[in-house]
């Protein structure tokens, strides 16, 4: 179920909190939504389904408006909210059923079976949510966000506050239902990592403001930009490789590690990458990586130098100056809107 | 024809009815009603099973039962069928005190409190609309504290009866009624209060605020203005409609003869109002509340 969002405008008193972004989230993909704090991502989310009233602009959920169907919208959409939680005196069985009966479906208890088992919850079913731990609980409400087969589902920041087992089944979960399922998954995240190993489309926030968006291949392709890093413990053979890698790039980034090892990051173009390691002496390295672009690197140009163009922003919402981008051309940065 | 929600949208668009789509229409119309319906019980079922397991239930119902039967030992021993009235009144004035407190300490936290805890984010996220959540709510809320009352002042009347035999029960019956009335005047209230407060401990001190207001200030101040001006029969009467235990005092003494109760009470027993239109004022301050609350919730932001 494709999802069409067009200029959507919310402000609240004097903070405007969400300034026009325009893209489309493609039926069936997994679709990231990534910003730093404040730019914008669950106001975004608390609009697609409804929670609140956009000012200006309208998103569209498989064809209907959220502003005046938000009630068939939620019928479609599983969503888990940021902050979501449930009663800790009811077991985690009694959520799902209290979910399932105001939702009607027919085939409760199967389906409710069904999403425990998917979620990993089958054996703690009944016990009282209170004593389920941070991981469960989100497995929970993930849970309930599955049990109507919802053909949108919504995950508003799903792995905060996770340890790291938590954060891999809960990826392991969202990764079986993007690649099981035609279901249209929309998350937010401020960890890039994740979002690179989970969506294959994603939009970048920042201030409101839609900064880039499109398949994340695409995203990370752009550029010819790759990272060399060199890493050594020898404090004489870093100022000696310092002075050898100054003579030869201009951009050097220099990143102290633990203070006992240091590495040394140069970021140049990919031709030149290879002339640059040709020429490091062996003795002074121990460890040398040349990196592709990824997500980070393509967030950090979006968000440092403003608005990039959207392959798939709606017709008649082009971003300025822009022309219809390919799968996998380059996006071009270009001024903010 | 295009209806829409002006808050969250969740009227659907209607198209134009003819006859040929008329009985499509009505069962659906039907469904809807029906799903409404079973959204709300859910709702209320579930709010009632938290209050079980979190033993308001319980607690509710020992204070009442405590308080009553304290105060029907003391206030009954040794009186003849007349002291069941006596008793009565001696309830209805410890029931203005402590039903009110009791009732908005019940209510205050049902929307902002399971807003703390990330459950109205869930429920909200749901296709069930907001007023119905409210409804819910409310409703679960008032059965918990309905049954409560009931059994709790029930237990003293249980007492009386054994005492008093059926001469006279039926006041107590009334009283019993219009305590469960104004208990659920005061949730209504309560749950208002928790809609519009923004934090928990905002609610606490609004319901506070409320409970003095109602059972302190209100009356004295009535009081005042009676005294110092010669107003009509029309003002006594909006005083009194103002304040839903004033309507219940003015209800339980007018069973009662205007027995056993002294300063604004005796004013209240003047102001002539039929039995039928305080009941209906105790109704109002039930319906209103929870009306307004379900309107309020629309506006709320999670």
């Amino acid at each position: 179920m494709q999802i069409t969002i067009t200029d959507i405008y919310k402000r609240y008193g004097d903070v405007v909190a969400l300034d026009g972004p325009s893209f489309e989230i493609p039926s069936g993909s997994t679709f990231g939504v990534l910003g730093t704090n404040g730019a914008g991502k669950s106001t975004l989310f608390g609009l697609l389904v409804g929670h609140d009233r956009p000012d200006g602009g309208t998103i569209d959920v498989g064809g209907l408006d959220v502003e005046e169907a938000g009630h068939r919208v939620r019928e479609r959409v599983g969503f888990l909210p940021e902050h979501s939680g449930f009663p800790g005196s009811l077991t985690g069985r009694e959520v799902l059923s209290t979910h399932a009966r105001i939702r009607g479906l027919e085939n409760r208890d199967e389906r409710i079976e069904e999403v425990l088992e998917l979620v990993g919850l089958t054996d703690a079913a009944d016990r009282a949510v209170s004593g389920y731990s941070n991981g469960m609980g989100r497995r929970l409400g993930l849970a309930a966000a599955l049990l109507p087969e919802p053909p949108v589902l919504v995950l508003d920041e799903p792995t905060a506050g996770l340890d790291p087992r938590g954060v891999t089944a809960f990826h392991d979960i969202v990764t079986r239902i993007g690649n099981e399922t035609d279901t249209t998954v929309v998350l937010s995240s401020h960890v890039l990592s994740e979002v690179e190993s989970l969506c294959d489309h994603v939009a970048i926030l920042h201030d409101g403001r839609l900064h880039a968006s499109g398949s994340v291949e695409s995203l990370c392709a752009t550029g010819d930009t790759v990272t060399v890093s060199v890493a050594t413990t020898n404090p004489s053979a870093r100022a000696r490789l310092l002075e050898e890698l100054q003579l030869r790039v201009e951009e050097l980034e220099v990143v102290h590690r633990d203070g006992s090892s240091d590495r040394l990051e140069v970021r140049c173009d990919r031709s030149r990458a290879f002339d640059l390691v040709a020429h490091l002496e062996s003795d002074l390295v121990e460890h040398f990586e040349v990196r592709e672009p990824g997500l980070e690197a393509a967030f950090h140009r979006a968000v440092e130098g403003g608005s990039m163009a959207d392959e798939s922003a709606p017709d008649g919402h082009k971003l300025r100056g822009e022309t219809a981008h390919a799968e996998g051309d380059a996006i071009p940065a270009e001024v903010g809107r | 024809m295009t209806l829409t929600n002006e808050y969250e949208g969740d009227l659907e668009s209607v198209e134009p009815i003819d006859a040929a789509h008329a009985d499509e229409t009505t069962a659906a119309s039907t469904a809807t009603s029906k799903t409404v319906g079973r959204q709300v019980l859910v709702l209320a079922e579930s709010e009632y099973r938290l209050a079980i397991r979190s033993r308001w239930a319980v607690a509710l119902t020992g204070i009442f039962a405590a308080f009553a039967l304290g105060l029907t030992t003391f206030s009954g021993a040794s009186v003849s069928p007349e002291g069941f009235d006596r008793t009565v009144a001696s309830l209805a004035v410890l029931a203005v005190y402590l039903v009110p407190l009791v009732a908005l300490a019940f209510s205050y936290d049902a929307i902002v409190g399971r807003e703390e805890s990330g459950w109205l984010q869930t429920l909200f996220s749901l296709p069930v609309s907001r007023a119905w959540i409210v409804l819910g709510t409310a409703l679960g809320r008032g059965a918990i504290l309905a049954s409560a009352t009931i059994i709790g002042f029930g237990v003293a009347g249980g007492f009386l009866l054994l005492e008093f035999g059926l001469a006279g029960f039926d006041t107590y019956v009334a009283f019993l009624l219009s305590t469960v009335a104004l208990g659920l005047a005061f949730l209504a209230f309560g749950v208002l209060l928790s809609t519009l407060a923004r934090e928990k401990t905002h609610a606490l001190g609004f319901a506070l605020l409320a409970w003095a207001w109602f059972v302190l200030v209100h009356d004295l101040l009535a009081l005042g203005i009676l005294s110092a001006f010669d107003l009509p029969g029309t003002a006594l009467s909006a005083l009194l409609l103002a304040n839903p235990t004033s309507v219940f005092r003015a209800l339980v003494l007018g069973s009662l003869g205007a027995a056993g109760d002294a300063g604004f009470a005796s004013v209240l027993a003047e102001a002539g109002l039929s039995p039928g239109v305080l009941l209906g004022a105790l109704l109002a301050w039930i319906v209103v509340p929870i009306a307004l609350a379900a309107v309020a919730i629309r506006r709320r932001r999670v």
